[in-house]
């Protein structure tokens, strides 16, 4: 390994994370592929590493009842209140000066797209004046989670297609197997429903997160 | 016997001749034959291009060349595009135009770029350029839509007017209306960095429907996509067009409306803009599709699938812009699609976001490589990378340009071998011989550098970051280096020893910047006060570096060649190593 004496002030840390984890971990292939965390990720990728093993066992009874467990996902909560303000205040102090080297009308761009009045839930909402609405979004199975802007889309069909297009080629799926995927969401009052049975304007007005399943009827 | 040759051709003659030399090397090599050919070069040579504003005078530019009527000046060092340089630096404009307005009377061009401009330098030049054609301002800041009504109003034979990622303070849209109606010459317009909620829509209308020249018009944010369709069938002339904002519920009638006023629209190769767009909306693209050489769609927050649907049909595309929202299947889809690919820039649509959020990763750029074999020029954000990919890409790209690599995570190793990635980086310096620009990014040691000092025999633009261990690093690119213009630098150890073993180097460049390394004051000092024509500026916010030891290091440096000596618009946070002058410093800052 290279000489580490001349970190300077504003520089982070190597990470080093991928050390810690049995790669050879047949159910933790995938997670293999994401690499380059900083040591602040550390504690999220492995609370997310632990949600991955447990998901890997309990997966057809959890998931298909479309409620995840709540005590964990309360655990949840508390964790990833930390990291999804990390991701999305573009303010936070220990942010590196002009790295990554982007230029300041771009950044201003993004600032206005992930703006975080509040953070409720997952749900990310504007200084809303019509503007774009993110939510996260998962899909069983794969690490990554996204956020997609509901405005880009007009009905749930458009939605679920692009969604599960993107999410499959994780997943390497063949494309029969798109039928056998639901589109499930957690409303405002934190339950979990199957989209597509309230209106669309409806639906976009009250989404919280979004969660991609397997139907396995 | 050289007299004899002086006078076997007429000054006229020359002049003649020397009216096809274009290129400032050529000219420079041609006033430097002898001293009749010197002098005749000068009188008619039309085009200046200063790179950095303060590397000479603007008196001394008149002096030598009394007949401009293009001019081209660069300001604020590359780094300022990224916050590094601190408000109030310089790079003001004003000092140009004042002169150039006495001396230049028939100017036609202005292009700055990073450059400070006020309304009071647009005011000046709608008054002192009767024949005003072009004016550019790139990245430039400082004016408001006042001195663009100036403009507007008093250059009767406006062409070009591009402000292209400049900061506006906006005061309204109503500067459109100062367009006399007799203006018909317009070329060229881009308002897309205009952030202004209202536009005056009827005034920009009429404008576009009497220039029948228009080639290129970049609307901002304000229009409204229902506007874009009436603004095209104003101008089917258009070769290049920059959307407003696409954001909208799926109307039919509009969708319909849209898909009309492109497909008329024959002769159109190059798009941008789409901010917000709505997936729904891009079919109405697809007749312009076949034809596009240009897509810009790094505004555009479309996932993958759509991404896909639009690159698929553009098999003619030379570049594409494009956010990482089109991850390593939409790059796969764009290898096997657009073999013109020349130049491909990815942007990241979550930087400060600490897990990835897209499939987005170096699998993505080798596949471009080795599917579109014109590649030369890439910027790619990514979160990991391999030196096998790099020295994939190296192999299948001999003909690489430009190459920067942006991996998000600073001195982020080698996701597979956990070594640095100098290998892999050397591999592009090695097989890419015709490289002129390279930024790096990674792990990397001072191996890396030695590379680049072997290979990179015509890289003119280095730009590094968080690398390499020693003043080793940095001497290995400065006495490597030959072609080596511009060097810029953060956070690296690099401290005294190679600058100093290498200062006639520096004359040979534009600049050098460097910030958070560990040169000392005292170099800083022996630098500017040994080396003639080189400015040496210590930039420093919270103390003069003069308080403290000689040994301690300065914040940030900026060192660039120059033929007039220190500037006198220095900020109070500038110090310039130049003990003589920081009297006359202090004594001329009243008169700014």
């Amino acid at each position: 390994m290279p000489n580490m004496e001349f970190q300077l002030g504003l520089a982070l840390p190597t990470p080093n994370i991928i050390m810690g984890f049995d790669l050879n971990n047949h159910g933790l292939d995938h997670l293999k592929d994401i690499g380059g965390f900083s040591g602040k990720s550390k504690r999220s990728f492995e609370q997310a590493f632990g949600k991955f093993k447990q998901e890997c066992k309990t997966k057809t009874l959890l998931l298909w009842s479309g409620q995840p467990n709540e005590e964990e996902d309360q655990k949840d909560q508390k964790k990833t209140t930390f990291s999804t303000i990390d991701e999305n205040d573009a303010e936070e102090v220990d942010q590196v000066v002009g790295w990554p080297p982007i230029k300041t009308w771009r950044k201003k761009m993004f600032q206005q797209q992930h703006r975080v009045c509040r953070i409720e839930n997952n749900r990310v909402a504007g200084k809303d004046n019509g503007r774009s609405i993110y939510v996260k979004v998962k899909m069983e199975g794969v690490a990554i989670t996204r956020k997609v802007d509901l405005r880009l889309y007009h009905s749930y069909q458009t939605l679920t297609n692009s969604l599960i297009t993107v999410f499959a080629k994780d997943k390497k799926c063949a494309d029969d197997d798109y039928t056998r995927y639901i589109l499930t969401y957690q409303d405002k009052e934190g339950d979990w429903l199957i989209a597509g049975d309230i209106p669309w304007q409806n639906f976009i007005r009250s989404v919280q997160r979004l969660k991609i399943v397997r139907n396995w009827s | 016997m050289q007299k004899k040759m002086a006078y076997s051709f007429p000054d006229e003659v020359l002049e003649h001749v020397f009216s096809f030399i274009q290129s400032d090397k050529d000219r420079n090599a041609v006033s430097a034959v002898c001293k009749s050919w010197y002098e005749i070069e000068r009188w008619c040579r039309r085009k200046v291009f200063i790179g950095n504003c303060y590397a000479v005078s603007p008196t001394m530019v008149i002096k030598r060349f009394p007949e401009v009527r293009s001019i081209e000046l660069k300001g604020k060092p590359h780094f300022a595009d990224f916050n590094l340089v601190p408000d109030g630096w310089g790079g003001y404009v004003l000092p140009w135009i004042v002169e150039m307005a006495g001396a230049y009377p028939w100017l036609e061009e202005i292009r700055l770029k990073r450059m400070v401009v006020t309304d009071e330098s647009l005011e000046l030049i709608a008054k002192s350029f009767k024949n005003f054609k072009v004016l550019v301002l790139f990245s430039c800041e400082g004016f408001s839509t006042d001195g663009l009504a100036a403009i507007a109003a008093g250059c009767k034979n406006l062409r070009e007017l591009d402000l292209r990622e400049s900061e506006v303070d906006d005061m309204s849209g109503h500067w459109l209306t100062h367009f006399p109606e007799t203006c018909t010459s317009l070329v060229s317009l881009n308002i897309s960095c205009l952030g202004s909620d209202e536009v005056s829509f009827s005034a920009l209308e009429r404008l576009v429907g009497r220039c029948p020249n228009l080639r290129s018009l970049r609307l901002n944010r304000a229009v409204t996509i229902d506007k874009i369709a009436n603004i095209l069938r104003h101008a089917p002339q258009l070769v290049d067009f920059g959307t407003g904002n696409y954001a909208t519920e799926l109307r039919p009638d509009v969708l319909a409306n849209l898909t009309g006023a492109f497909s008329s629209c024959k002769k159109l190769k190059s798009l941008s803009g789409f901010w917000d767009v709505v997936p729904a909306y891009l079919p109405a693209l697809y007749s312009v599709c076949s034809r596009l050489t240009s897509l810009n769609l790094s505004y555009a927050t479309i996932q993958s699938p759509e991404i896909i649907k639009l690159v698929s049909r553009c098999p003619s595309l030379q570049r594409l812009l494009v956010l990482d929202y089109i991850e390593d299947s939409g790059l796969e889809a764009l290898a096997s699609s657009c073999k013109d690919l020349q130049e491909l820039r990815v942007f990241p649509s979550d930087p400060f976001g600490v897990e990835p959020n897209v499939s987005l990763t170096e699998q993505g750029l080798v596949a471009v490589s080795l599917g579109c074999p014109k590649l030369q020029s890439v910027l790619y954000f990514c979160r990991r990378m391999t030196n096998a990919a790099l020295v994939t890409i190296a192999q299948n790209c001999p003909n690489f340009t430009r190459f920067r690599l942006c991996i998000i995570e600073p001195k982020t190793a080698d996701y597979l071998t956990l070594e640095p990635l100098d290998i892999g980086f050397g591999a592009i310096v090695e097989h890419c011989k015709d490289l002129r620009r390279l930024s790096l990014s990674g792990l990397l040691t001072d191996r890396v550098f030695e590379y680049i000092g072997t290979y990179a025999k015509k890289l003119e633009m280095l730009s590094v970051a968080f690398a390499g261990n020693s003043d080793l690093g940095l001497h290995h690119v400065l006495s490597g280096c030959e072609s080596l213009r511009k060097l810029e630098i953060r956070d690296c150890p690099f401290g005294d020893k190679a600058l100093l073993a290498n200062a006639a180097k520096l004359e040979t460049m534009r600049s050098l910047w460097m910030s958070s390394c560990t040169v000392s004051f005292g170099a800083c000092k022996l630098l500017g006060q040994t080396v003639p024509r080189l400015n040496v500026e210590v930039i420093d916010e919270i103390e003069p570096p003069g308080s403290r030891p000689e040994s301690f290091p300065v914040d940030k440096l900026y060192i660039y060649r120059s033929v007039s000596g220190p500037r006198f618009d220095m900020p109070p946070f500038v110090w310039t190593m130049d003990e003589e002058r920081k009297i006359l410093h202090s004594e001329f800052r009243h008169l700014l």
